[in-house]
């Protein structure tokens, strides 16, 4: 880089004020103009509030210790308050992960939209509205003058994310600060929130920082990327090095958790379904208002999916498409509307207690499904209550195998959930689960809170696991690399609908819906090679 | 880890304090409290009687003791009676929703627009002013706002994931209920609980002040109160110390309460 540097942070730390623990450990790195530069860690590694000293929005507990940021040669450090308002926003821009707490639900988007221009610029009230409505139009946004006078819950989260990204870029700041802008939404609208990013920001020439635990989304659109853990920068430098010639062990552990296609697998299809489930049609009831009730809402329209013995059949597709719903209908927690669900052949209403025995669930965040005031003996020996045949003595320590099996100890026993971490809490939902030794197993989304190590190292236990009990099991996910790792078979799904099923290798090779293409091409291949590192190829969509 | 906060330590002086006050009460007090002595009238507080005597020259300091027997019986009872009742209607309501939570709420809610001393006022006519009465009535007037805590607690738990889980094990309706949901709402439940407990040794003061409570000549610090009003100007410790007992009481209660909820949370253990 020999242009003059847009952003130049030197030697930057960070500590907890109170306990004086080192948070960020001398941090340095330089965005040139109109550059993308990825920051790449998981959770801890320093990196949000790395990027939140940069526009002097440091929670107050933390304290900076050493270090300057020099943005267009000033030190941000050593600015006013006054100074740093009128610099955040017009000259910064910053864009957070959760659409839904970013917007203030209270506030029409368009006046959201022009508090930032009426702030920063000196436009009269229809110059900002012919801004804003251009603006909109350029995100997406499909009734621009509509919008104006909508508020925030009107819009899905993809369609918000876009919302924030004008309200950002009207001001066409010189660097944007994208803190995991897209982790909260599924794979094809993240692909789409990203590319008009990017495509937003080439345009004003606005340089971006772009913050993300995903390393090959990082990897996709940044040139040049820092890998942090713990506070520290443990690697920098070109993408693509970083990528193929990984030096730091931590930056290969990181490439070698990227989920990877496992070996195919014959499942013997011959004999009846272990989980047959007929033409699911599930009418969610419409909202209610003071004199009459409104239309139901179907979110599954005649629905059947066959899960065999030993399979493992993942269930895809955006957020909406009834994925959920459909393994929710499975599990017994939402009613079906019309068709049937068999189980080993018969109707599972003949013996809900038998099929209660053998059906059982993993759910998706690791922080609500343990019920807090258990300990974790207590959380999987509950599960064993039900089962027959088995005295107390041998529940207990068929309570403690289990533990073992996923990889906890006797010493984790005694344990609350909260002292837990989640990759550890989601080991107790999966021993909590498989104790009973079920048939079958439905996995909603059971990695996708887990940060990229941890994820590979619980996937790899419930392959393990699977591998060992063969029970078979419903894998409901909407990130396909998992999938890609897991799956024997692969049913994509849409407005509750599914629009194409197939063994996995056919489906991740040769799509025939246009959806899957989409799908598919937001993740990439990934090519390991002998150094350890990888080369990302990315599917095209056409 | 400290067991107590310094606070908790505080508070549980006080109610200790209270609960050894009331039972040493019942083998013995420093004087007969209802022997009256007419050459011992309004004797300030001095080395025979340690907290003064009143109109009719009995000890206050007895009379304060056989009145906190009575704060004791009637602040526990009252709670006792509006947690179990409370709990019981708020998860009954919170866990059934639809039609049986809507005309549940709706009884409750017009129960706590009413104002609850009033309330306590009216039923204490039917019950009939005394000890029990008085129990009966205030645990009646505290219920509405205990169930209506419980079952914002339940709404907001039974949508928890872990409650699915056990529905999914194959845990009837009730065992979730009382396994799963009861326990976590045991925090709200015992800061209202003792901030209830206030209330009601309060509310059985103002009762007895007005003339409705515990009938005299039975000491209770607030049927002491009252009788000490028109004596302020001569006696003022008629008034001051049934006063005193009254507000250090609800302070060790109030600061117990915050400590036992941290303890009673396991997330809130080995945080400090």
């Amino acid at each position: 880089m020999t242009q003059e540097k847009l952003l130049s942070v030197k030697n930057l730390s960070l500590e907890i004020a109170r306990r004086s623990a080192t948070v960020v450990n001398d941090v340095s790195f330089d965005v040139a103009p109109g550059e993308i530069f990825g920051i790449v860690g998981e959770s801890g590694s320093g990196k949000s509030l790395a990027t939140r000293a940069l526009v002097s929005l440091l929670p107050p507990v933390i304290r900076q210790t050493a270090g300057e940021i020099i943005f267009k040669g000033r030190d941000v450090t050593a600015m006013s308050e006054k100074d740093l308002r009128s610099m955040r926003g017009a000259e910064i821009g910053l864009v957070f992960q959760e659409p839904m707490t970013s917007l203030n639900p209270s506030m029409t988007i368009g006046r959201q939209l022009e508090e930032g221009l009426a702030l920063h610029s000196r436009a009269t009230q229809d110059e900002r509205r012919t801004k804003i409505l251009a603006m909109l139009h350029r995100v997406g946004i499909r009734d621009p003058e509509g919008a104006l006078t909508a508020y925030p819950h009107e819009f899905s989260g993809g369609m918000r994310q876009r919302i924030m990204l004008a309200s950002v870029m009207l001001l066409k700041p010189a660097l944007l600060i994208a803190d995991e802008p897209t982790t909260a939404l599924d794979a094809v609208v993240q692909r789409d929130v990203m590319e008009l990013m990017v495509e937003l920001t080439q345009a004003e020439g606005t340089a971006v920082v772009l913050i993300s635990h995903d390393l090959p989304m990082v990897a996709r659109y940044t040139s040049r990327i820092v890998v942090m853990e713990k506070g520290r920068i443990v690697e920098a430098g070109s993408t693509e090095d970083i990528l193929e010639r990984p030096q730091h062990p931590y930056t290969r552990r990181l490439l070698s958790s990227l989920p990877i296609r496992g070996a195919a697998r014959t499942i013997e299809t011959a004999s009846a379904p272990v989980v047959s489930a007929r033409n699911i049609v599930v009418d969610y009831p419409g909202r209610k208002s003071l004199l009459k009730k409104g239309a139901p809402k179907r979110a599954l329209h005649g629905v059947s999916i066959d899960i065999h013995a030993g399979e493992v059949v993942a269930l895809v597709g955006g957020s909406g498409s009834g994925k959920t719903t459909l393994g929710r209908t499975i599990a017994g927690l939402v009613r079906e509307s019309g068709g049937e669900i068999l189980f080993e052949g018969r109707r599972r209403d003949i013996d809900w207690q038998d099929y209660r025995l053998n059906c059982q669930m993993v759910f998706q965040d690791p922080y609500s499904s343990l019920d807090p005031r258990m300990t974790i003996l207590s959380l999987v020996e509950e599960a064993l209550r039900l089962v027959p045949g088995i005295d107390r003595a041998a529940k207990r320590k068929r309570a403690y195998e289990t533990l073992e099996e996923v990889g906890l100890g006797a010493d984790y026993a005694l344990r609350y959930p909260h002292e837990l971490s989640g990759g550890q809490r989601q080991r107790v939902a999966i021993a909590r689960a498989i104790a009973r030794r079920p048939r079958f197993l439905i996995a909603d989304e059971p990695v996708s809170a887990l940060d990229v190590t941890v994820r590979a190292q619980v996937l790899t236990l419930f392959s393990d696991l699977q591998k060992r009990y063969g029970f078979s099991c419903l894998f409901i996910s909407h990130d396909l690399g998992v999938v890609e790792q897991v799956a024997d078979r692969v049913v994509v799904m849409q407005d509750g609908r599914i629009i194409e099923e197939g063994d996995r290798d056919t489906i991740f090779d040769t799509p025939k819906q246009a959806y899957t293409r989409r799908l598919l091409s937001a993740i990439p291949a990934l090519d390991l090679n002998e150094t350890g590192g990888v080369r990302l190829k990315w599917r095209l969509e056409t | 880890m400290k067991f107590f906060s310094l606070n908790g330590l505080i508070g549980g002086v006080l109610i200790a304090a209270l609960l050894i006050v009331a039972a040493t009460s019942l083998f013995w007090t420093p004087f007969d409290p209802m022997k009256l002595s007419f050459t011992a009238r309004l004797a300030a507080p001095g080395a025979q009687h340690l907290l003064g005597t009143d109109e009719f020259g009995r000890d206050v300091l007895s009379r304060l003791m056989i009145g906190a027997q009575a704060s004791v019986w009637i602040g526990g009872l009252t709670v006792g009676l509006a947690v179990i009742a409370g709990t019981l209607i708020g998860l009954i309501s919170g866990y059934a929703r639809g039609v049986i939570d809507g005309v549940i709420m709706a009884i409750n809610n017009a129960l706590l627009a009413f104002p609850g001393i009033l309330l306590a006022l009216g039923l204490l006519a039917v019950f009939g002013a005394n000890q029990y009465g008085i129990i009966f009535a205030l645990g009646i007037a505290y219920t509405p706002s205990m169930a209506r805590v419980v079952r914002g607690a339940v709404l907001s738990l039974r949508e928890r994931e872990f409650i699915e889980a056990s529905r999914v094990m194959g845990n009837g309706e009730i065992y979730t209920m009382l396994r799963h949901i009861l326990p976590n709402c045991l925090a709200p439940i015992t800061v209202l609980a003792t901030s209830m407990f206030g209330w009601a040794i309060l509310s059985e003061s103002a009762l007895s002040f007005l003339g409705l409570g515990v009938p005299p000549p039975a000491p209770t610090w607030g049927n002491m109160l009252a009788a000490g009003r028109p004596f302020l100007e001569q006696a003022v410790w008629l008034g001051l110390f049934p006063g005193l007992c009254i507000a250090l009481t609800l302070l060790g209660i109030n600061l117990l309460g915050d400590a036992l909820r941290d303890r009673l949370d396991p997330r809130m253990r080995g945080l400090k």
